[in-house]
């Protein structure tokens, strides 16, 4: 009998698979639970020309667009939520380097549907009369049945689409802990529409406990390409009832990106001067600092 | 000598328009005076409502569905891990919470912005023209669904001439009255700032004064209006708390202050200063 496919690989193989001018859909949403790993290894690669997709972002289309990566991004929104506003978004937007296209949660959530499902456009009333509209994406159509105006969106087509998860194996079954944060059920859709999925997960755990645990496998191995070890691979976003978000490193990232010359020095330390995942968290003090400051002591496992 | 807050004022005219067995829909919020606004009082009023005339009604703050809101299970923070702990009757998945809009059952929801309009639009997403924008902020959220799929929204905004304007920039949430063709929703309801309660004109679709908050003059709302604002003749006061709602606000149902002064999110503030 042949040996079963493993699906583990290095960060660095894994984003070898992305190419220049790639549609990228990112999973997670606000501060919480972007594959920030991923992120940061696409910035070391230095990928450019990128179209990105998200529910909701944060710092991950921030700094993807802070390095000179995005051609064009959608989302309903990019921000760091407590931190303040995104400043190299801010910045790429006002200055026309990048082109945004804004879309409602419900009409990103249903793009990425439609992209799953396999259909060629989902159908809303949601941006009837509003902004949205502007963008030339959004195509008014009328009802065959009822003869009423509704607004056609074309599906998400991603050429890759990476999310952060809790477990896996190494042939790509993903779970999600039971007690999480709902906002992550985009993180299925994003991760299930993407022609090539990679996943980074906090722990990787042998076939035997996904076996015994299989309702938790929302993401079966189907769905993926690449499953990547990286604990804290989250960081500085949170990561459900695992870590928090880290406050003070959000706030120095504030403090760079205010300028383009500080943003790029803030890349200069902890992306490009790191050359692997495990160097940039030895430059935060390793692991076991990491978890205590931000692993939550009385978290309840799934 | 005033015997409220701003905050207190609002929570109540908020509680007297909630209905019962609707649900109500919030953000999570960030911090400080956004979230008073966002959060903190229509989490209140909701609150007072229940006590009160709806016991039935429920809230829905992000995916978090129908949290118990006694002051003994409120959070001291909004952070994700305490988020995720808030006692609550359910945490459906993120799908079905906006499938929720889309069905029609969300009742009231309410939004903060950067403008409103005469007619009730509201803009979160840039100042100046969208190819070419003076300020970039951060997108549309959920603003664009409430705006077309909630049966009422409830704005609560700083009453400057900045935020109140002829015209939105951007159209984040088409709440506007001036068209709503093929909009299920029934957009802008009342307009809440600290100056005066506003609703919405049925003849000319546009904002009018309903109630004056003690202390504040007709003359001094238009100065802090940018659009020509209806004013009827013998406005009314906006009702002063009464002691009872103020004592269920401040023994009962927010002792902490973490809701009304934003204590929850640790960058305390007042609407007042």
């Amino acid at each position: 009998m042949q040996e079963r496919r493993s699906k583990f690989k290095s960060l660095h193989d894994a984003v070898a698979a992305i190419s220049d001018g790639a549609k990228v859909a990112v999973g997670g949403s606000l501060i919480r639970k972007c594959p920030m790993a991923l992120v940061r290894e696409i910035v070391r690669q230095r990928k450019r020309d990128l179209t990105l997709y998200a529910w909701s972002a944060g710092m991950d289309f921030d700094m993807l667009i802070g390095a000179g990566c995005v051609r064009e991004a959608w989302s309903s929104y990019v921000g760091l939520f407590t931190a303040g506003m995104a400043k190299n978004f801010r910045r790429a937007v006002e200055r026309k380097k990048i082109r945004f296209v804004d879309l409602s949660e419900t009409c990103a959530m249903d793009k990425f549907r439609a992209g799953t499902f396999g259909l060629p456009y989902a159908i809303s009333r949601v941006p009837l009369h509003s902004g949205i509209l502007k963008n030339p994406e959004f195509k008014e159509v009328t009802c065959p049945f009822t003869g009423e105006k509704l607004v056609a969106m074309e599906a998400f087509a991603p050429d890759v689409s990476i999310i952060h998860a809790h477990r896996a194996d190494t042939y790509g079954n993903v779970q999600f802990d039971a007690i999480r944060m709902m906002d992550n059920e985009s993180d299925i859709f994003i991760a299930r529409c993407g022609s090539h999925t990679i996943v980074s997960v906090e722990e990787i755990v042998p076939e035997e406990e996904i076996i015994r645990t299989p309702t938790q496998t929302m993401l079966p191995k189907v769905y993926v390409d690449s499953v990547c070890h990286v604990f804290h691979g989250a960081h500085p976003n949170s990561c459900d009832t695992r870590y928090d978000f880290d406050l003070a490193h959000a706030e120095y990232y504030q403090e760079c990106a205010s300028t383009e010359e500080g943003f790029a020095r803030y890349l200069d330390e902890f992306v490009y001067g790191t050359k692997d995942e495990e160097e940039y968290i030895a430059k935060l003090g390793g692991q076991a600092e990491i978890s205590r400051r931000l692993d939550h002591p009385r978290r309840k496992t799934a | 000598m005033k015997t409220y807050t701003l905050e207190e004022l609002l929570s109540v005219e908020v509680s007297r328009r909630v209905v019962d067995d609707e649900m109500n829909f919030t953000g999570i919020g960030t911090g400080g005076k956004a979230y008073i606004r966002a959060c903190g009082i229509p989490l209140v009023g909701v609150r007072l409502a229940q006590t009160k005339h709806a016991p039935n009604a429920l809230c829905m703050m992000g995916p978090v569905l129908d949290p118990v809101l006694d002051h003994e299970t409120i959070p001291d923070s909004n952070w994700e891990y305490d988020l995720i702990h808030w006692p609550c009757r359910s945490q459906i998945p993120l799908e079905d919470c906006l499938g929720l809009f889309r069905l029609g059952l969300v009742g009231m929801a309410f939004a903060s912005a950067a403008q409103v309009d005469k007619y009730g639009n509201l803009n979160i997403t840039c100042i100046g023209e969208y190819e070419n924008p003076k300020v970039r902020l951060p997108g549309v959220l959920a603003q664009t669904d409430l705006a077309a799929l909630a049966k009422r929204v409830c704005i609560i905004v700083n009453h400057d001439k900045r935020i109140l304007v002829e015209r939105c920039d951007f159209v984040s949430g088409a709440s506007g009255h001036e068209d709503r063709s093929g909009l299920p929703g029934g957009g802008a309801a009342y307009v809440m700032t600290n100056l005066c309660i506003m609703d919405f004109n049925p003849e000319t679709k546009m904002m009018r004064v309903h109630s004056i908050h003690p202390g504040v003059t007709p003359e001094h709302i238009r100065q802090n209006t940018g659009f020509d604002l209806e004013i009827p003749p013998n406005v009314p006061f906006t009702p002063v708390p009464s002691d009872e709602d103020l004592r269920l606000i401040r023994e009962e149902i927010d002792p902490k202050r973490n809701f009304l002064n934003a204590g929850i999110t640790q960058d305390r503030a007042t609407l007042e200063d």
